[in-house]
């Protein structure tokens, strides 16, 4: 991409004070240099801002990159240099963990491009916060019944593990709703390079499906780990 | 990161937590939710002439998130609706000394407050004109 060369050529070298080429080392004195922060994650692995991602690729290319700014390869550096190998390196690993990991992937997106489309409200689901707010509640009666009766804590144990099931379930449904947006986001992306201006009302109403999807299975999420907690902790 | 203490006052006695019955036509109810934590904080007030008698709260969530709701339903009772719509999340931040990562929770209860507010207006405003 035109731009990372950009931004990178706009550095000179701490050591050598020369311009820099566009590569993580000086081509002149050949120190290592900091990672441009106004690189995103994508750019970081030179990748386009997509969302589905070929995860041995991925893998491929943090261990090139991991190598050259490994801090085992600048133990007899200067400080300098040991501190910039430790700081571009776990810059790396928050990019490789962030972009390996569908969800925190599409997250990352959608902060990254609210920087641009402003102002993607998530909207709550008034149905859904109210269906969670039984279930807690049903949970919290679960777990003050416990040993005194032990036929109602027996009956509830049983709905709460049917709603733990169906909870479960909705879950991977949405997960499934959420990835298949991937797609048409990439495509768009790719139109996107064309006629820059042409989508926005689409790549808004995009993120903005994701961006519901991702808030509604972050409910579905605690409420899960409430229920897997509970029912764990509370036997009958 | 550690609690404040009134923060942990409030959850270790929480004030008016529970339930009126939704359908009453004196109580409105406010449901809302935090997407980035999952949280969720359901706030009802009673409503007499104009004016917040009583109120409850039942929220499942982090501490800072209870504390919040647990203060709003104290600040309530005994304001008409005006006066309670004009309670902002900064002041409970202050009351309660949160820290910039759990202001959302502050957001959460103002949220609330509203939400319970309009659902007790939408009721009451239906019930003149059937």
């Amino acid at each position: 991409m035109s731009d990372e060369k950009d931004l990178l050529a706009r550095s000179l070298c701490w050591n050598c004070h020369s311009e820099l080429g566009g590569e993580y080392f000086c081509d002149h004195c050949i120190k290592i240099q900091p990672a441009p922060s106004q690189l995103d994650y994508f750019q970081r692995f030179s990748l386009p801002r997509h969302l589905t991602i070929n995860l041995q690729d991925l893998e491929r290319r943090f261990h090139e990159l991991s190598r050259k700014f490994h801090p085992d390869l600048f133990q007899r550096g200067s400080d300098q240099e040991k501190a910039i190998s430790l700081e571009n390196s776990a810059l790396l690993n928050t990019a490789y963990r962030t972009l390996r990991d569908p969800i925190l992937r599409v997250e990352y997106l959608i902060r990254l491009e609210e920087g641009a489309v402003k102002d993607i409200p998530a909207k709550a689901p008034a149905d859904l916060l109210e269906e969670i707010l039984e279930l807690q509640e049903s949970l919290e009666e679960y777990k003050q019944v416990g040993k005194t009766a032990p036929e109602k804590s027996a009956d509830l144990r049983k709905t709460l593990l049917v709603e733990q099931k169906r909870i479960g379930s909705r879950k991977m449904v949405l997960e499934k709703d959420l990835f298949s947006l991937f797609e048409e986001w990439d495509r768009l992306q790719d139109q996107h390079l064309f006629k820059p201006d042409g989508q926005q009302a689409h790549r808004r109403s995009l993120l903005q499906r994701m961006k519901d999807l991702l808030s509604a299975r972050a409910y579905l999420k605690t409420v899960l780990q409430d229920l897997d907690e509970g029912l764990h902790d509370h036997h009958p | 990161m550690a609690y404040s203490n009134k923060v942990i006052e409030h959850y270790n006695n929480p004030r008016n937590m529970g339930s009126f019955a939704k359908d009453e036509k004196e109580i409105g109810t406010g449901i809302v939710g935090a997407p980035e934590c999952g949280d969720v904080m359901k706030l009802q007030i009673k409503v007499e002439s104009g004016r917040i008698v009583d109120a409850k709260f039942k929220t499942f969530g982090c501490g800072s998130a209870i504390a919040s709701s647990s203060l709003a339903t104290e600040w309530m009772k005994g304001k008409t609706l005006d006066e309670a719509e004009k309670i902002k999340n900064t002041e409970i931040v202050q009351e309660l000394s949160l820290p910039p990562v759990k202001i959302h929770c502050s957001v959460l209860a103002e949220d609330a407050i509203k939400a319970a507010i309009a659902d007790y207006r939408k009721k009451t405003d239906n019930n003149g004109s059937i």
